[in-house]
């Protein structure tokens, strides 16, 4: 049986609050991405950058429905007490649930898949071979959640390795925010790996989360800001 | 060996370099300053002309280049787009 809720009770909808905000910076970074790619249409890194935060934010989108249709259910079960009709709501809802956290998972691992290729070689054997592997584990999470989070966890360990590497070259202030952004992200999905042991550490990961996202967007005005100031000088 | 500059690098340089001389720059200053030969810079030249990043006048029978509005916020999305492509290393 596939685990959907991790939520304490008093913490259900603010973590779809969480995913929103993480889904507008998310966005917002991919549409700039996809406007320097129309400028400099030669470097396609742009692109995977783009393509990688829209199937991220894509997968916060499945997230948020399946956990709002969740939420919805589970107190209209607590309101109404357990009589056939409610039952059977439920019951016929589930499909929709696991299809909307298996395409969560899915659409989480392709997208930092191909924010970590931007940063290693591409090979195509390799992509097919790594593609797979992310569906099988995408699949197999349906009944140990913890393998979808070890998952992105290598994963973003990886990419924040590389955005290291570049804060030690440049040494820019907005090299620096980037990468406290990924570290505070890889550190939520460490939490997230240990959430069935208790409630509270799913709202400690998702404060880390938005804690992560708003460090990217502050990396991103950085960026746009910093790009200003250099035109000044 | 120097890396060879692509066609936005030079686009970029050469509304640079009118930028800095305050908007207004002779054309053999700017091949100068944007280190180009005759040739590849009249053609550059034509592109920025008909994409109206600059204009050509004539002051006392001396021709100028001129950058325009669209040539300044050109610049400041390449900025960008250069910032954006350094902090994400891409």
């Amino acid at each position: 049986m596939i685990e959907l809720v991790y939520s304490p009770n008093w913490f259900y909808g603010k973590d779809i609050e969480i995913d929103i905000v993480s889904i507008f910076v998310l966005f917002l970074i991919a549409i700039f991405s996809i406007k320097y790619f129309r400028m400099d249409k030669k470097n396609k890194n742009y692109l995977y950058l783009a393509f990688s935060f829209l199937l991220i934010g894509l997968s916060f989108l499945f997230k948020i429905t399946t956990n709002f249709t969740i939420y919805y259910n589970v107190l209209q079960t607590t309101r109404v007490g357990f009589i056939t009709y409610t039952y059977n709501a439920v019951k016929s809802s589930d499909i929709i649930f696991i299809i909307g956290f298996l395409l969560y998972r899915i659409f989480t691992l392709l997208g930092l898949y191909i924010l970590y290729l931007i940063y290693s070689k591409k090979d195509k054997g390799n992509i097919i071979i790594i593609v797979f592997l992310l569906l099988v584990s995408t699949y197999f999470s349906r009944s140990a959640y913890y393998i979808f989070h070890v998952t992105s966890l290598l994963f973003l360990i990886f990419i924040t390795l590389q955005y290291y590497r570049n804060y030690h070259k440049t040494k820019q202030s907005a090299n620096k925010w980037l990468l406290l952004s990924f570290l505070l992200i890889t550190v939520s999905h460490a939490f997230f790996c240990f959430i069935r042991m208790h409630s509270l550490l799913y709202v400690i990961a998702e404060f880390i989360q938005l804690a992560g996202y708003a460090a990217l967007l502050i990396t991103f005005i950085k960026v746009l800001k910093d790009g200003k100031k250099k035109g000044k000088k | 060996m120097a890396k060879k500059r692509e066609r936005s690098d030079i686009f970029l340089d050469m509304l640079l370099s009118i930028q800095e001389r305050g908007g207004k720059i002779k054309p053999t200053h700017l091949m100068y300053r944007a280190n180009l030969a005759h040739n590849q810079m009249n053609k550059y030249l034509d592109e920025l002309i008909d994409g109206n990043f600059i204009k050509r006048i004539s002051v006392k029978n001396y021709n100028y280049l001129i950058i325009t509005d669209v040539g300044l916020k050109f610049i400041e999305r390449m900025r960008e787009m250069k910032e954006f492509e350094r902090t994400f290393g891409l």
